[in-house]
């Protein structure tokens, strides 16, 4: 594995998780650099998501340490994480659907220290997603499946956060609309915005990324740079699912 | 709407005058008493989401304390409510603990075993009357013991309650706590992903809801004058709070209301019609509300009448266009 970047502000050292005898994630080590954007990589189950929930206080680590700015935050409350500036846009949006587009927001900036940011911050939001602006008194059950992953990632925003963790994103999503998330994404990194991304398209992943890592069977099993991952042949095997032993033997 | 508000006041505090006997003060008075356990009820299991099947602890807790401090001190069972509520609030926070790390069914069932686990202890523990119960005064010694032969004076102390209970309600169901309670019940995890404390809310809401369901317990106690442990503690009145609320409409201000204007000339009619070989009916009709209302309309006739509403709407702007 090559090195971390110096000083990572988000820095999971060996992490893992378990579901009563089964194990979620048993041995992931990451590192998030300052502005980075890092992509997690793997197929369905290979742990992306146990790893974003633990990281984000939702399930409790049972091994490892995850390190924020240096301070051990693993097994912390989600509202204690999220006060800290990691927000977490769980995979299938989880939208507040009885409830308005600006409702939905507004519970975004719940760990806010200070409300009185509140309107800037909604402002924000409807100047990166003007649709969410025109819609902003509407039900969000109303919206179509491109305007609830605006609503998904804007209610994270809400948070102001240092690091935003976004679970497959464009899942379900029209090529089209997933195109236009992802130039959204670009430009809020653009602005210094760092990102947590895991993704299963991974040309999606890897095009946006600056780094990556590789799970599979809840093991981070591959590391580097996104641009040397995106010609090499083992991350196709991986994801693909494919075996060591089936692989060898073609 | 304001107008809805007021006409339903009116109606409210003249209903004694219209509707005169006993029978009809009697029925005024429970209507009432359904009404303010329904609400309290409706804190946790309506606005926060949390079907809680074990409220009669609640309410138990708040029946007995009353008439244990009359049985075993002489006091006025007044003074009983405020201690009732206490016990029922640190009863709340012990059980809420555990319970809350359960969602969905399972913090409902364990709610159950909660609730049966005190009925039977409290049946078997002579302190508190065993199977037989405590008895209040007999007769009033003075007004502090609040015990009137007319249901009327009940009546009025019961429709301060309430009014005390839906205002509370309606103030916190605008602020910050309705707004996160709302967020737990649509989706927890959601709610947790984004930094509400969830338990932290999940248990205020319980203890504003076990406070009030205890307070209605011990306003049971002070007009009945007799409580036992089916009585108080029975699951049929976990199930009562809930299909009263259900009925109107959950997680509503008004639903609890008018859940309990319907249910309670209901019962009152099949119980005078029926006689006590008709008890068994009311399980019947209570099942019959929760499989029709599961059916049909899981918000209860507050979420219909809206509906019905918008149609009507709908239809008048179609026929003006």
């Amino acid at each position: 594995m090559s090195p971390p970047p110096p000083a990572p502000l988000l820095d999971v050292r060996h992490l893992e998780v378990r579901y009563g005898d089964l194990v979620g994630v048993a041995d992931v080590s990451l590192a998030v650099g300052a502005g980075q954007v890092v992509a997690l990589l793997g197929s369905n189950g290979a742990g992306k998501t146990t790893t974003l929930n633990a990281i984000a206080g939702l399930v409790r680590p049972s091994g490892g340490a995850i390190l924020w700015r240096g301070e051990a935050i693993g097994g912390l409350p989600a509202y204690a994480i999220v006060g800290r500036g990691l927000a977490l846009s769980p995979e299938g949006w989880r939208l507040f659907v009885g409830q308005t587009v600006e409702q939905n927001l507004r519970l975004g900036a719940t760990a806010l220290a200070d409300r009185q940011r509140v309107p800037e911050l909604l402002e924000r939001v409807f100047a990166i997603f003007p649709r969410l602006a025109e819609r902003r008194r509407q039900s969000a059950g109303t919206l179509s499946g491109g305007e609830r992953q605006m609503l998904a990632l804007g209610r994270a925003l809400m948070s102001e956060p240092k690091l935003l963790m976004l679970d497959e994103p464009s899942l379900g999503l029209a090529p089209a609309v997933v195109e236009t998330l992802y130039d959204t994404l670009w430009r809020l990194h653009g602005e210094g915005l760092t990102i947590l991304l895991a993704e299963q398209s991974v040309p999606l992943a890897l095009e946006i990324a600056d780094h990556a890592y590789v799970l599979q069977t809840g093991r981070t099993v591959l590391d580097g740079p996104a641009r040397a991952l995106e010609d090499d042949p083992e991350v196709q095997r991986i994801y693909l699912g494919i075996r060591g032993e089936a692989a060898a033997s073609r | 709407m304001r107008w809805g508000w007021l006409a339903i006041a009116v109606a409210l505090l003249l209903y004694p005058w219209i509707l005169t006997g006993p029978f009809y003060e009697r029925m005024g008075a429970d209507l009432l008493l359904a009404a303010i356990a329904a609400a309290a009820w409706n804190i946790l299991g309506g606005y926060a989401g949390q079907i809680s099947v074990g409220h009669a602890v609640f309410y138990g807790i708040g029946a007995y304390v009353p008439l244990l401090v009359y049985t075993h001190w002489q006091l006025p069972p007044v003074l009983g409510i405020p201690a009732g509520i206490l016990v029922s609030l640190a009863v709340a926070a012990v059980i809420g603990v555990p319970t809350f790390r359960l969602q969905g069914h399972y913090f409902s069932m364990a709610t159950i075993a909660v609730a049966e686990l005190v009925r039977i202890v409290v049946g078997n523990w002579d302190f508190v009357g065993a199977a037989i119960g405590l008895m209040g005064p007999a007769v009033p010694r003075s007004l502090l013991d609040l015990s009137f032969k007319s249901a009327v004076p009940y009546y009025y102390i019961f429709l301060a309650v309430l009014a005390a209970i839906l205002a509370l309600t309606a103030h916190l169901e605008r602020g910050r706590m309705g707004y996160y309670w709302r967020a737990i019940r649509a989706g927890e995890r959601a709610a947790r992903s984004l930094g509400v404390p969830v338990r932290r809310y999940k248990l205020w809401a319980l203890l504003l809801s076990a406070g009030f369901t205890s307070l209605a317990g011990s306003l049971y106690a002070l007009m009945v004058g007799f409580v036992d442990p089916e009585s108080a503690f029975g699951i049929l009145v976990s199930v009562e709070m809930i299909i009263t609320a259900a009925l109107g409409g959950v997680g509503t201000l008004l639903g609890p209301l008018l859940g309990a204007a319907i249910l309670v000339p209901l019962k009152a009619t099949t119980n005078s019609l029926f006689g006590g070989g008709g008890s068994g009916l009311t399980y019947i009709l209570y099942g019959g509300i929760i499989l029709l209302l599961a059916r049909f309309e899981p918000g209860g006739l507050i979420e219909l009448s809206r509906r019905i509403a918008t149609r009507s709407l709908k239809k008048a702007k179609a026929r003006a266009a």
